[in-house]
């Protein structure tokens, strides 16, 4: 059964909400952040038939978004269960939300949308597209949806005889009856769906919630008739009477006409505004007259088809009009030139793939491996299709503010990155901060720790390097060159280093834990390990380092990849990153050897886009001095230009 | 014809001719009211633009919520935010714009003082971007409300993010003022007020001991970020631009010695820090934070 269905604006407020079981917060909250901001999980394109789902703490949510209006529909569902409609639903309400409102969701200025009225459309949809599935599922569970418009007769036809099928059609008989000259008591009574149904379900067992939400859960449970479930029950009670109103025999079809035909006794009766009100409502918008001159009642179902058909079809010509007739299409393309210089053009697939075709092989030019190129363009992609272009701009320097964005979105860590912030709240807990090297051979694994090595005791700190490259000749010696020539450096400034080595042919991760334990003994306050370089797609080399990690349990890994590697950047990181097992990954990037690319630093790129751990340090030159953080907005304009 | 000629034009201009007087009428009444009418557009469209107040602050502060309560006076249900937004709000009854404290209730110019531009600013490490734009465009903006979740400063990570943030918003604060000051116009005041949020959660620290708190904090980022590696900028793009407004890049007297709020008010950046709670608790508790946006108005 579905939890919840949301309806949020990318500025994250909710437009309107149902919930049968509530659902913490955080659910939606890590999708958003997971899928929207960060994007970690990459979101299957348009054309696929179905919608991506991400899944959380037992729940499985799928999604939709309306580019345009800024809108996110989230439906919310335990991963038990498996429904084959939401997808359809998703889709329906969609349309169905944006023709209702999208008048009132392009107005500037607000957040409020005033769509209370939206409940019977969605139970609606909900009991068609659940009553389809149940009555498919005896057939083939895996049929087709068929669309809603050809079964609609029939649910039409069956409304009469199932009380729950009306239940959600009063409350547009109470838009109708705002009109009316006398309005039935229960039309005043505000509809608040979202509100009132959070209330009836109990939270799933287990579930994590946040202090907030346990005390708000301990505040309704004391509370012990809520006004919402209060308010289901007299809905249902009024099932009846709504009912009796809707069989259109003699009696409902005489109230009717007496409430239509009257306009002379409402005038009478009514102050100015009721007649505003009534000269605003056409009878043709929300009913007809039958050949029997019988007005009724525009029916619900109706109305969700036309509005859904509408939607569908503003879709369809404007992906149609593309391809039109011989001479529409020269005529299109004249005017299509003349927007693409003056602007205000809607972009279409077509109006993209070249520009983004272009975009492409600049990025390629820039080092940045095609993976990851392709993935940025269809992004952009994404991100563009439909819009319109502002005046006086092209197609090309739209898609590049674009593709900029999406750099700087992508290359921006989601968390700080200040390595002596960490190490003070780390030595604060009393042992010493570990930070690991990793990395293919050859890319400067054991210059660029010395480099780390050399800018902590400037920071007078108290440094033990531990050589766990084992393996390769002259690798401790060269780590004691390093620490010597460190040594050196430091005696002015006041850091300490020495090195831990046990020679040659041992376990690697047995090392660095020793070294742990020595520099907790005696006073370091950071450990950094140097490994063996190994080659990323070597299982038996790659399979140590799960030992590795969960032996010397180090705080950071950092992974080191050179600025001159093309595609293959993207395997490198993937491998290294998924090497330490389950639950323990990557945390940043160093890359080494910037100073010999030029502009072309497109690995960085690559990397960070392969598996979203932020690039903490860039190796400038020889010397211990050059290392650097990573300035985002100037590596973006060396991509870009 | 030269100029000097019996009918020239500068002969008519001092003759005593019908068509002369006219031009010189029409000259004399058409040239004060255009010289008006320009100065007095230029001020009406300096007045006119809306006065603004933007929301930042980390994720999940409760600065969408703030913006909801707002608008529609009640709370409405949130998420994380991924775009800005901005929203026409007014101040609620009791609190009257300082701009208007001796204006009648019923004045149309009292009801035009009270509303403002609310603008709400996604939160998420990766979107502050939005943030420091509006930082930037400052037409109308007359002030800052830093939203904090004073529970979660309590604890350590949470005050390293929050305070993390603070120190970069005041320090762009700080360059914004610098470099309005070097182009000879005076910086406009920009005040700034640190929002304690949800009070009513039992871990949450009051208002004072989270301004002291994130006082702290901000020294220790402060000495951090004084230490920290230089930026790879100047290297890559091989143009010697760094360390060219060394001053400039530290918050407050120079960067030493402990920081508090009060260094600031020299570059026209006065912090106030005041208490609330939206969600939760008995009710909606934001007085003090309206109280603080009408002596802002």
């Amino acid at each position: 059964m579905l939890d919840t269905f949301e309806i949020l604006t990318t500025s994250g407020v909710v437009l309107w909400s149902r919930a049968y079981v509530p659902v913490g917060a955080n659910i939606i909250n890590s999708l958003i952040r997971d899928v929207f901001i960060e994007e970690r999980i990459q979101p299957q394109s348009e054309d696929s038939s179905s919608k991506p789902t991400y899944r959380k703490d037992g729940y499985t949510l799928k999604w939709t978004s309306e580019k345009d209006l800024g809108l996110i529909f989230v439906a919310v569902y335990q991963s038990l269960v498996h429904l084959t409609w939401i997808d359809k639903l998703l889709d329906n309400v969609r349309a169905l939300f944006t023709g209702l409102y999208g008048e009132q969701l392009k107005k500037e200025h607000t957040s409020v949308v005033s769509c209370e009225k939206f409940a019977p459309y969605f139970e609606r949809q909900m009991q068609e597209l659940e009553g389809q599935s149940d009555a498919s599922s005896s057939t083939a569970p895996n049929a087709k949806l068929t669309p809603p418009s050809t079964d609609n007769d029939s649910a039409e036809e069956s409304s009469p005889k199932q009380p729950n099928l009306l239940k959600p059609q009063r409350p547009l008989y109470d838009t109708s009856a705002d009109s009316t000259p006398v309005p039935t008591p229960d039309t005043s009574r505000p509809n608040t769906p979202g509100q009132s149904h959070l209330l009836t379900g109990r939270p799933k067992l287990g579930q994590k919630l946040s202090r907030r939400d346990k005390k708000k859960a301990a505040g309704l449970n004391s509370a012990p008739a809520s006004s919402g479930d209060e308010a289901g029950t007299k809905r249902k009670g009024k099932g009846a009477a709504a009912k009796k109103n809707r069989v259109w025999g003699e009696f409902g079809a005489d109230e009717e006409d007496d409430s239509v035909l009257d306009y002379s006794q409402s005038d009478l009766r009514d102050d100015a505004s009721a007649n505003e009100a009534l000269e605003e409502i056409k009878p043709e918008t929300w009913g007809r007259k039958t050949n029997k001159g019988q007005f009724v009642l525009k029916d619900l179902d109706e109305e969700m088809d036309q509005i859904i058909a509408e939607q569908n079809a503003k879709k369809q010509s404007s992906t149609a009009s593309a391809s039109g007739g011989l001479v529409g299409s020269s005529l299109g393309a004249i005017g299509g030139l003349f927007r693409n210089v003056v602007g205000g053009k809607t972009l279409t697939k077509e109006d993209l793939a070249k520009s983004l075709k272009g975009m492409e092989e600049h990025l390629l030019k820039k080092n940045v491996a095609r993976e990851a190129a392709v993935r940025l363009c269809e992004s952009v992609e994404r991100d563009l299709m439909g819009l319109k272009t502002s005046s006086f701009t092209t197609v090309e320097s739209t898609i590049r503010t674009s593709m900029e964005k999406a750099l700087t979105k992508m290359l921006t860590p989601t968390s700080s990155l200040d390595l002596l912030r960490e190490i003070q709240t780390v030595n604060a807990s009393g042992r010493p901060y570990v930070l690991s090297i990793v990395g293919v051979n050859g890319v400067g694994k054991s210059t660029n720790l010395s480099k780390i090595a050399f800018f902590l005791l400037q920071n007078h700190h108290r440094v033990l390097v531990a050589a766990a490259d084992t393996f390769r000749s002259g690798a401790v010696e060269q780590l004691r060159v390093h620490v010597r020539n460190l040594k050196e450096l430091s005696k002015r400034e006041g850091g300490e280093v020495d090195l831990f080595e046990k020679g040659y042919g041992k376990d690697a991760a047995n090392i660095a834990a020793d070294a742990v334990v020595h520099a907790s003994k005696s006073n370091f306050n950071v450990v950094l390990i140097d490994t063996a370089g190994r080659r990323h797609n070597d299982q038996r080399l790659m399979s140590s380092l799960e030992k590795f990690g969960k032996l010397a349990k180090p705080d950071k890994i950092l992974m080191v990849g050179e600025a001159l590697v093309g595609s293959d950047s993207v395997a490198q990181a993937r491998n290294f990153n998924a090497s330490f097992g389950p639950g323990r990954g990557l945390d940043g990037f160093v890359i080494s050897k910037c100073d010999t690319v030029g502009d072309m630093v497109g690995t960085l790129v690559s990397m960070v886009h392969a598996t979203g751990i932020p690039v903490v340090f860039l190796g400038v030159g020889q010397h211990y001095a050059d290392l650097r953080g990573l300035n985002v907005g100037n590596v973006c304009r060396l991509l870009m230009n | 014809m030269a100029w000097y000629d019996e009918d020239s034009w500068a002969t008519a201009a001092f003759a005593p001719k019908l068509s002369t007087i006219i031009v010189v009428g029409l000259i004399t009444f058409l040239v004060p009211i255009f010289l008006h009418y320009l100065a007095y557009r230029r001020a009406a469209a300096s007045a006119k633009a809306t006065k603004g107040i933007l929301l930042i602050g980390p994720s999940g502060a409760g600065k969408t919520a703030f913006l909801t309560t707002a608008e529609r006076k009640s709370i409405a249900q949130t998420h994380t935010s991924t775009a800005p937004l901005t929203i026409r709000a007014t101040l609620p009854s009791p609190h009257v714009p300082a701009s208007a404290a001796f204006r009648a209730p019923g004045d149309p110019s009292f009801e035009r003082a009270r509303s403002f531009n609310l603008t709400d600013t996604p939160g998420h490490g990766k979107l502050r971007r939005f943030a420091t734009s509006k930082l930037n465009d400052t037409l109308g903006l007359c002030g800052i409300i830093f939203v904090v979740d004073a529970a979660y400063i309590s604890e350590d990570p949470g005050l390293v993010e929050t305070s993390e943030y603070l120190h970069d918003t005041l320090l762009a604060l700080q360059k914004r003022a610098a470099s309005s000051s070097k182009s000879g116009r005076e910086a406009k005041e920009l005040p700034v007020l640190i929002a304690a949020n949800k009070l009513d959660l039992f871990t949450a620290l009051p208002p004072h001991l989270a301004k002291l708190q994130l006082e702290k904090a901000i020294s220790r980022v402060r000495r951090s970020r004084a230490k920290g590696l230089k930026n790879s900028g100047a290297t890559l793009s091989e143009g010697d631009d760094g360390g060219a407004d060394e001053e400039s890049e530290w918050l407050g007297e120079w960067g030493e010695g402990e920081f508090e709020f009060t260094q600031l008010e020299e570059v026209g950046v006065t912090v106030s820090v005041a208490g609330g709670n939206l969600v939760g608790g008995e009710k909606v508790d934001v007085d003090a934070w309206w109280e603080w946006v009408a002596e802002r108005l």
